[in-house]
């Protein structure tokens, strides 16, 4: 059956330069595409192989290659198999191409990326904010915000003083390791 | 937004008027917004908004060890957490090469089940009161909470059970365990019949229900609509059977559908699950008993533990629809992105904002809750 | 299961059903507190006896809700891996999950069946509480707790895989064969990285960090981790008497990380070349001109010998025999320590400069005063070298021998008559080592093994380690607990004929000093035609010559030194086993710290001048 999917896939890709199909296990399916081979092989996935389903965008930041990774999950519901097709785009400019005409569900996860990776895509129809309204800093998904160290600059923390902790401290122990003394 | 950043402005005279649902609004479960354009009581257009619960799990998980983030993922959905303690997992043991014990498989689909059927009774109880039904909202909520002392007699939680751990789960079922969930089964199959008189054929919702909110298959599909939802448009769709995972292709269940594809068949497919639960739930607790073994395999020390570098997608079938979550490992002890796909991120967006639109004022809270979507799930 | 018609069924009326309602009893819960289930995650209890302050709750706490906090009251106890620190709970923080209870390593935490606490503005203090086994409000009592299925430490050891009886029990090879790259990062991989190991090892290891390399796969990072306070790792990673997995957290419920393995296997993995780049990275680049005499070749002297030599001054190590590491070279057996790692160990200390003078004995060859006169200071670094007698009639005769000596006899490959059949006398680690050495011999001489071990100890109380024992019955030896030596036996023509034991009733008087007391009814006869007296080591001191020893002071036969190992005499100090004992690690922690104390006294001249 997963043989079957993998020559099927083979085959339909064999017109896009550069697409690689992996198996990964059953029902899971890998290709890797090139950035602009990418939407010619989801219109094919959809329209040819039955994948209609976009079950999701991912976005991953490979800050030390400077790129985005992009990776499009579609389901077929007549083969009960998931595709996940994997591209690469420079993390600069960061600009690549909606696949809204082909799955409506891209336009959550096209406006989510971009929320959050600061990735722009051309044609989405709409690149506004939705989670982070009032968010002026950079995309905090970036693998270069430190949100932890956001918080530390931005919020005071407020100690506590228990009567049990001033005993300790008057007769020579007390706080010893704070939590964050061991977080790297 | 925040109310000390509004400003109200002054709009030139217009026929139109805007009105915000929320974000503290009784139609959808916690805060949410939906910003609604109006010409007398017909929706023109209609906007989310989202972020009131953001709290950047996502971000917090690729600083977190791969342990840690089990105490995180079931704050994703509040009213059914075991989906996300559930593709978390399976998404590690899927990279860590981890054999899931039987025993512990069977347990996780009790939990699933159980955390399924306290979801729809939460959600039965929201959908009758914006209808007016204020006393299924408080039976659902009460028989919920007998599924919540299950939940708390086995995972030591009533809401965030934080139970299930890469390679299995935390602890064995407590001795006479699965009597007291058979009692509670017989127990809810008892009330059906009262929810039914009470609720599911009370005229005053299925005349409202009727037609109301109502999608084809055809766009069911293209808007991504999955569960329930999609379910609700006649489709026989499931991740449990079409991408099984645990031991779901050994269980015996009917997929529960209806034609219509409106707020009354949403609701009705829900309500035809709490059965199909109970019966998969009878099934774990009569196999359970048999299946000895361990609940656990064995992982390394949560302190050093490097998942193998790699990347799955593991995908379940939750009470409101196909939950995912993309995990990538680079063989560190911490994820390196976690991507968390929630069924509500279309159900509560684009699927919502494309029915209510066309439709009516009083309808509104209505549809939103017959799509039972899931705020922070969208807000992660 | 009957679907019913939802909307056939719908009747206007169904609805008014439900009024039946009316006359039913209402659903009353009481107001008073309940306990929550069994299984609860409530607030923390903690056992304080069990508790040992690793902080490893800490370190998994995933929502930083967990400070150490220390306790004055309690005694801190590095070698039993015990510290005064316990963990105090941020509520603002926490979110009860339970891995701090799954992952204590010694089980003295858990949760209680409590639900509720709350508080005004004002009392927010009451948030931040340092449980002990009474928890917060002191109720209910334990819901979650450790159980032994979820346990989140890996209480067993990975077994490294070694010779089997059959395959060693005639020949000196080496019995265990080191991890495999894969078997030492699973072995790393059980660590809670706590420190007791480093808290209780003599020379202060940074084994947490090193086994962290090793887990991340970087043997080269381990290694300049161990160099960093240890210059004889082939050594100790072989047979170091491991204090740290005595106090190994892992080691209350289980078996404590192999600490010891995983030394051998950085040593194992990265090769000789890059360990002496590696040891020579933090050597001085400049020589002070300062020269350094050191008496023995052993671990104490050669440690020192590392340091100074690092520290820019010139070292000459004089060794009165033909090979360096002392003990570790002529009394402990190849089949635990093969001279060849030892001799790796070696040379990367020769490597960075240091020089050994072979064949060299102070005392007879050079003497003290000479030393004196050439070096600006001058170390004894002499060790134990001369076996203490029984002094029991006839062990006098020639047959009867110390096994320190006839161990050296057997490493340097001398020829002697192997013996048919031997007693050994003693029950420690040095007696199983000539028993189990001898019994080698005789396999491989005789192919039978007639040898019996006498301790006086019973075998509750033996001194030597229980695999040594458990190995040496394994190789043949017949191990004897509780018999007292009397007498060796001789025949008329002064062939020994063997040893005459009774039973040990007692070893101890009352105010616990050494008065072994017998049953003399129970008397035993052991053959033997050589008896060998494996009950203690003592100095050789008359190398110092008696004007030198008139001048120092003593302390019951051994030589007084301060804490920084000097003695009263400003440019003499002295380390390892003929002052402190017993062991390497000691030896080689004493090195480092006459080095240091030479080195401070040496800069101190130098401003002076
Ligand atoms: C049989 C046996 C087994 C042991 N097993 C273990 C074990 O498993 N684990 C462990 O940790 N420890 C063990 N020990 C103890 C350990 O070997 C010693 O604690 C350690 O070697 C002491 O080091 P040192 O440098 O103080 O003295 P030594 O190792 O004794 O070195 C002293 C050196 O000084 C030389 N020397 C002495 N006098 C003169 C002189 N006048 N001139 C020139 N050179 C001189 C000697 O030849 C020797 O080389 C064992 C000891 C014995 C006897
Ligand atoms: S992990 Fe356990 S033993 Fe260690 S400090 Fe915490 S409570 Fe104490
Ligand atoms: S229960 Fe969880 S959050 Fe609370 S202190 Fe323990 S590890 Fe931290």
């Amino acid at each position: 059956m997963s043989q079957e999917l993998t020559r099927m896939l083979d085959t339909l890709t064999k017109d896009i330069a550069g697409a690689k199909v992996t198996l990964k296990r059953a029902r899971r399916m890998r290709i890797d595409v090139d950035a602009d081979a990418l939407p010619a092989l989801l219109e094919l996935l959809q329209g040819r192989g039955s994948y209609v389903h976009l079950s999701a965008i991912s976005c991953v930041d490979w800050i030390d290659d400077n790129q985005f990774e992009l990776v499009y999950h579609v389901w077929s519901y007549e083969s009960n198999s998931l595709v996940s097709a994997h591209t690469r785009i420079p993390r600069d400019p960061g600009v690549y191409l909606s696949i809204y005409d082909l799955y409506k569900p891209a336009a959550f996860f096209e406006r989510d990326i971009h929320e959050m990776f600061g990735l722009y895509f051309e044609g989405s129809p709409s690149m506004e904010k939705f989670i982070l309204t009032e968010w002026e800093g950079p995309p905090p998904m970036r693998k270069d915000f430190d949100a932890e160290a956001w918080v530390r600059d931005t919020f005071t923390e407020r100690d506590y003083n228990p009567e049990w902790l001033k005993e300790l401290t008057d007769a020579g122990g007390g706080i010893a390791i704070r939590p964050q003394d061991i977080r790297k | 937004m925040r109310p000390e950043n509004y400003q109200a402005i002054n709009h030139p005279p217009s026929h139109e008027y805007e009105l915000n649902f929320g974000p503290n609004h009784p139609g959808i479960e916690g805060n949410y917004a939906l910003k609604v354009k109006l010409q007398g009581d017909q929706v023109v257009e209609a906007h989310a908004d989202g972020g009131y619960l953001h709290r950047g799990f996502e971000k917090l998980m690729e600083g977190r060890l791969w342990i840690q983030n089990i105490a995180l993922v079931p704050r994703i959905c509040v009213p059914d957490p075991v989906p996300m303690e559930m593709a978390y997992s399976l998404a590690v043991e899927e990279l860590g090469g981890l054999e899931v014990p039987i025993r512990a498989q069977w347990i996780r689909v009790m939990q699933l089940e159980l955390s399924r059927i306290a979801a729809h009774l939460f959600t039965f109880g929201g959908h009758a009161a914006t209808t007016g039904m204020y006393t299924t909202m408080y039976w659902g909520v009460a028989d919920r909470d007998l599924f919540l002392d299950l939940f708390e007699e086995l995972t030591g939680g009533r809401v965030y059970h934080i139970y299930n751990i890469p390679g299995g789960v935390r602890r064995d079922i407590p001795d006479g365990y699965l009597d007291r969930v058979t009692s509670t089964l017989d127990y809810l199959e008892s009330r059906l019949p009262d929810y039914d008189n009470l609720f599911f054929t009370n005229q005053v919702f299925v005349k409202r229900a009727t037609g109301t909110g109502t999608m084809t298959q055809q766009q069911a599909l293209e808007w991504g609509v999955t569960g329930p939802n999609l379910r609700a448009t006649g489709l026989k769709l499931d991740v449990r059977r079409d991408d099984p995972y645990l031991v779901y292709d050994e269980i015996d269940f009917d997929i529960a559908t209806e034609e219509a594809g409106d707020a009354w068949a949403r609701t009705l497919v829900r309500r035809k699950e709490l059965q199909q639960s109970i019966r998969i739930v009878r099934q774990v607790i009569e196999r359970l008993p048999s299946i000895g073994g361990p609940i656990r395999c064995p992982i390394p020390n949560p302190l050093a533990w490097n998942v193998p570098a790699g990347e799955a997608y593991a995908r379940i079938d939750s009470s409101k629809g196909e939950v995912a979550y993309y995990v990538v490992s680079t063989g560190g002890d911490k994820p390196y992105r976690v991507h968390v796909r929630g069924p509500s991120s279309m159900h509560a967006v684009q699927v919502l904002e494309n029915l209510v639109t066309g439709g009516r004022l009083e309808d509104v809270a209505q549809i939103m809750f017959s799509l039972d979507a899931c705020p922070p799930e969208v807000d992660r | 299961m009957t679907d019913i018609d939802y909307k056939a069924k719908g009747s206007i009326l169904n609805p008014l059903k439900n009024l039946q309602f009316l006359g039913r009893r209402p659903v009353t819960q009481p107001l008073e507190p309940r306990p929550a289930s069994a299984n609860y995650r409530g607030f923390h209890l903690n056992d304080w006896e069990k508790c040992i302050g690793c902080s490893t709750c800490q370190k998994v706490c995933d929502n930083a809700a967990i400070t150490m906090v220390r306790i004055p009251d309690i005694k801190e106890d590095p070698v039993n891996g015990i510290r005064n620190l316990r963990p105090a709970i941020d509520y603002g923080r926490c979110c009860w999950c339970g891995l701090c209870v799954d992952i204590c390593p010694t089980g003295s935490l858990s949760l209680s069946r409590e639900y509720v606490h709350t508080c005004t503005q004002d009392e927010i203090d009451s948030y931040f509480v340092l449980p002990d086994s009474s928890g917060m409000h002191g109720t209910y009592g334990h819901g979650w707790r450790k159980t032994a299925d979820a346990d989140l430490v890996d209480l067993s050891r990975h077994p490294m895989a070694h010779l089997e009886p059959p395959q060693r029990s005639d020949n000196f090879d080496e019995i265990m064969l080191g991890f495999t790259r894969q078997e030492a990062i699973l072995e790393a991989s059980r660590c809670v990285q706590c420190g007791m190991c480093h808290d209780a090892c003599p020379t202060h290891m940074d084994a947490p960090e090193y086994i962290r390399a090793i887990w991340q796969d970087d043997p080269e990072e381990a290694v300049r981790q161990i160099y960093r306070t240890n210059p004889f790792p082939e050594v100790c990673g072989r047979v170091c008497t491991h204090r740290c997995e005595t106090a190994c957290s892992i080691g209350r419920r289980g078996e404590p990380v192999a600490i010891r393995w995983l030394k051998r296997y950085a040593m194992d993995a990265v090769a000789p070349e890059r360990v002496k780049e590696i040891a020579a990275e933090s050597k001085s680049d400049y020589m002070t001109g300062k020269r350094i005499a050191i008496i023995g070749a052993g671990p104490a002297g050669l440690t020192a010998a590392f340091d100074l030599i690092k520290q820019g001054h010139q070292v000459d190590v004089y060794e009165g025999l033909s090979e360096a590491g002392g003990m570790t070279r002529w009394g402990i057996p190849e089949y635990r320590l093969p001279a060849a790692a030892l001799a790796r160990d070696v040379d990367v200390i020769t490597s960075l400069g240091v020089r050994i003078h072979y064949n060299r004995w102070i005392g007879r060859d050079i003497d003290m005063a000479t030393l004196q006169l050439e070096y600006d200071a001058v170390l004894l670094a002499i060790g134990l070298g001369l076996g203490r007698s029984t002094r029991i009639p006839g062990s006098d005769h020639p047959q009867v021998r110390k096994a320190v000596e006839l161990l050296r006899e057997i490493s340097q490959g001398s020829v002697f008559a192997v013996p048919r059949s031997a007693v050994v006398i003693g029950g420690g680690n040095v007696a199983m080592d000539i028993a189990r050495s001898l019994a080698r011999l005789q396999k491989r001489e005789y192919g039978t093994v007639r040898i019996t071990a006498c301790a006086l100890e019973d075998r509750a109380h033996f001194l030597a380690d229980e695999i040594e024992i458990i190995e040496a019955i394994e190789e043949g030896i017949e191990v004897l607990d509780a018999r007292g030596p009397q007498r060796c036996e001789q025949h008329a023509d002064g062939r020994l004929l063997g040893l005459k034991t009774w039973k040990v009733d007692s070893i101890f008087d009352e105010q616990q000093r050494f008065a072994p007391r017998y049953d003399n009814s129970d008397e035993r006869f052991h053959e033997g035609e050589m008896i060998i007296e494996a009950i203690g080591q003592m100095s050789d001191v008359s190398v110092l010559g008696p004007e030198l020893t008139e001048l120092l002071e003593w302390n019951r036969g051994r030589l007084k030194v301060d804490a920084a190992g000097r003695t009263n005499l400003p440019w003499l100090w002295a380390a390892g086993d003929c002052v402190n004992g017993p062991d390497v690690v000691h030896a080689v922690a004493d090195g480092h710290r006459v080095a240091a104390s030479i080195d401070a006294y040496l800069n101190i001249r130098e401003d002076v001048a």
